[in-house]
């Protein structure tokens, strides 16, 4: 008799060639994976974008005349443009006319000229989030330059200006540049677990569902080839779509960061190949998992649309972990990587982050993920042998 | 050669097969003759081990289909009620399928696939996609995947069933040659002319029990009637359910 490796090399060889001939296949593998990529360009550029912009800032200030110096000094900030304040500074910053508004009052020059503490009034909105960080850079340009005329008036004084400054504050940023940027990139091993579940979807779902609908189970399970390999087959040709989609994302992610504005967002992002091959050894085993579910899945619907309605609630458990890992804020854990999902999103977080986990912590996910998949497997084979399913349609 | 002894298969209340037992000889054609739900189908199920009997032995070639229901399948070619196709597959593409899972392969499998082209007169479509085929270019599809591998046994379920006139000539055509080749042939029918023109054997089911079966003489001289349609309608109990 023929061997079992066989027949399920015969099986996986003609779901293959039917799947490349899907469409609908063919798009599900590829679609994720030019998505995904662009959508972090996208996003990157707006968060550039507008981060250059607050740099670029604009000044109204009301009373400008009573305090020539202070205006000019502004004036030669890099990016600040000074301009004449609204005849109301109040409400054109309720009513969102402008950020921010700064108020000199009359008797500047003369408080000035006594070393007293002027008032400058700084009319803010504090419920408009977009103002916030042009409000800051406003606050700091004014807190600046009062700093330097302080330390101008100790020297006048013959006093040393480190006395007047009894604390410095020095802010240390432990995340290193990588760090950073993989916060940023926090959906980077979702896009690559997502990818595991959409590449190999259709194919899974035609392989099932798609074959009891066009009446065609039948006409395959009378021939002489034990159920495990047909299925077998079936499992294994997802898994090979599931692949080719999570390497072409990768790939695609790692070109589109190549050409994102990161340096502009203060970020360092750069994979070595150990570090890529971290990822894929993290993301590829999940295929089998994914394949594995969605087979199982699909095989009790008896059309490829209810197939679809079923499977597309399955894509909602690999969306979970990344709600336990964000909103949780629980760092990654050694008893994570054996779990299920959660493993592939901290392997693949933490191998992004240039910091792979132990071997054992990959071996262990790798084979729970595998043997999940085959126990999918192993109960879609006890389905397949249902009368209720060959024949129900 | 096909044997069942005693076969029984209920779903649920319902008994589908109450008591069925009939041999299926090689170099002849045996047709399964009864009215819509009289249990063909599922009798054919359960010889081809795709449906499990509640009691009762099916031997293939005194192959067990229970103890060893894949050396069973690979000694017969089944045409199946639903022969469902893959759209994006071609003819040669389905045949080839077939044979490879019987464990076909190479020069010697083109080889079966050429020479089903050519008696199933299937050159035109042998290298389309099956996507748009007419019902009669289906049914030649199925039928050069269950006949690739050159079974001892062929089972048809209804296969004239939807067929235009000159499909179901080239249909009964390839029987008679199966028979000839000294086949085991045995399919089913609900049309009573089909069967008395192909069959040496007919077995009449009524409500999941063999109540007649033996030539179209035997089963003539067994009821007094001349036509064979009236031996039907007696013996399945049309005529009393019509009364």
């Amino acid at each position: 008799m023929t061997s079992i490796l066989r027949l399920r090399w015969v099986v996986f060889h003609k779901e293959l060639v039917d799947g490349i001939r899907d469409r609908r296949s063919v798009m599900s593998a590829l679609i994720p994976p030019l998505m995904w990529p662009l959508m972090i360009l996208v996003m990157m550029n707006f968060i550039a974008e507008k981060r250059r912009k607050a740099d670029d800032i604009k000044i109204p200030i009301v009373g400008a005349q009573h305090a020539e110096t202070l205006v000019n000094w502004l004036k030669q900030q890099r990016g600040v443009e000074v301009v004449n304040g609204p005849d109301d500074p109040y409400e054109a910053v309720r009513e969102g006319d402008e950020n921010f508004v700064v108020v000199i009052p009359e008797d500047y020059n003369e408080l000035f000229a006594q070393a007293k503490p002027v008032e400058i009034e700084l009319v803010i909105d504090r419920s408009d989030d977009d103002a916030g960080s042009f409000v800051r850079r406003a606050r700091g340009l004014l807190t600046n330059y009062g700093r330097e005329i302080g330390i101008l008036r100790l020297v006048a004084r013959g006093v040393s200006p480190a006395v007047a400054a009894p604390i410095r504050i020095d802010e240390v940023d432990v995340s290193s540049s990588q760090q950073r940027a993989a916060m940023v990139m926090a959906f980077m091993p979702l896009f690559l677990v997502l990818s595991a579940f959409v590449g190999g979807m259709q194919i899974a779902i035609d392989a099932t569902a798609g074959e009891r609908e066009r009446g065609s189970l039948e006409p395959l399970l009378v021939n002489p080839a034990p159920r495990t390999s047909i299925v077998a087959g079936k499992w294994l040709a997802s898994v090979t779509f599931a692949w080719f989609s999570v390497l072409l994302t990768l790939f695609l992610l790692i070109k589109a960061l190549e050409r994102a504005p990161l340096e502009a967002l203060g970020l360092r992002f750069a994979l070595d190949a150990g570090d890529i091959a971290a990822v894929v050894a993290a993301a590829l085993p999940l295929a089998f998992l994914a394949s594995g579910s969605q087979i199982l899945v699909a095989s009790f619907a008896r059309s490829y649309k209810e197939a679809q309605t079923y499977v597309s609630f399955l894509m909602f458990v690999p969306m979970l972990p990344v709600f336990v890992m964000m909103f949780g804020s629980v760092g990654p854990k050694p008893w994570m990587a054996p779990i299920p999902l959660l493993g592939q999103h901290v392997l693949i977080k933490q191998a992004m982050e240039g910091e792979p986990a132990s071997f054992l912590a990959y071996l262990g996910a790798g084979v729970s993920v595998i043997v999940c998949g085959l126990l999918c497997v192993g109960v879609t084979t006890r389905l397949f042998q249902r009368e209720k399913i060959i024949f129900g349609r | 050669m096909i044997d069942v002894r005693g076969l029984r298969k209920h779903f649920g209340d319902v008994e589908a097969v109450a008591d069925v037992s009939f041999t299926a000889v090689d170099g002849a054609v045996t047709g399964l003759l009864g009215p819509n739900g009289a249990g063909k189908t599922t009798t054919l199920r359960m010889i081809y081990g795709l449906s499990r009997p509640d009691s009762g032995e099916l031997l293939i070639d005194y192959v067990d289909v229970a103890k060893d229901s894949l050396a069973a399948q690979a000694r017969i070619g089944v045409l199946p009620d639903t022969h469902g196709l893959y759209p994006r597959l071609t003819s040669r593409e389905h045949a080839s399928y077939a044979g490879r899972l019987h464990g076909l392969d190479g020069a010697d499998l083109e080889q079966r696939i050429d020479r089903l082209v050519e008696t199933l007169d299937m050159a035109s479509i042998a290298d389309r996609r099956v996507s748009g085929f007419s019902h009669g270019e289906r049914a030649k599809v199925s039928l050069a995947s269950s006949l690739v591998h050159h079974p001892q046994n062929v089972l048809l379920d209804e296969p004239t069933n939807g067929l235009d006139v000159m499909s179901t000539r080239a249909m009964r055509t390839l029987i008679r040659r199966l028979r000839d080749e000294g086949k085991c042939v045995l399919f089913s029918s609900h049309i009573m002319q089909e069967v008395s023109a192909l069959c040496d054997t007919i077995v009449i089911l009524s409500s999941g029990r063999v109540v007649a079966q033996g030539t179209p003489d035997e089963l003539r001289a067994q009821t007094g009637h001349e036509n064979l349609e009236d031996v039907f309608v007696t013996l399945t109990g049309i005529d009393e359910v019509r009364a």
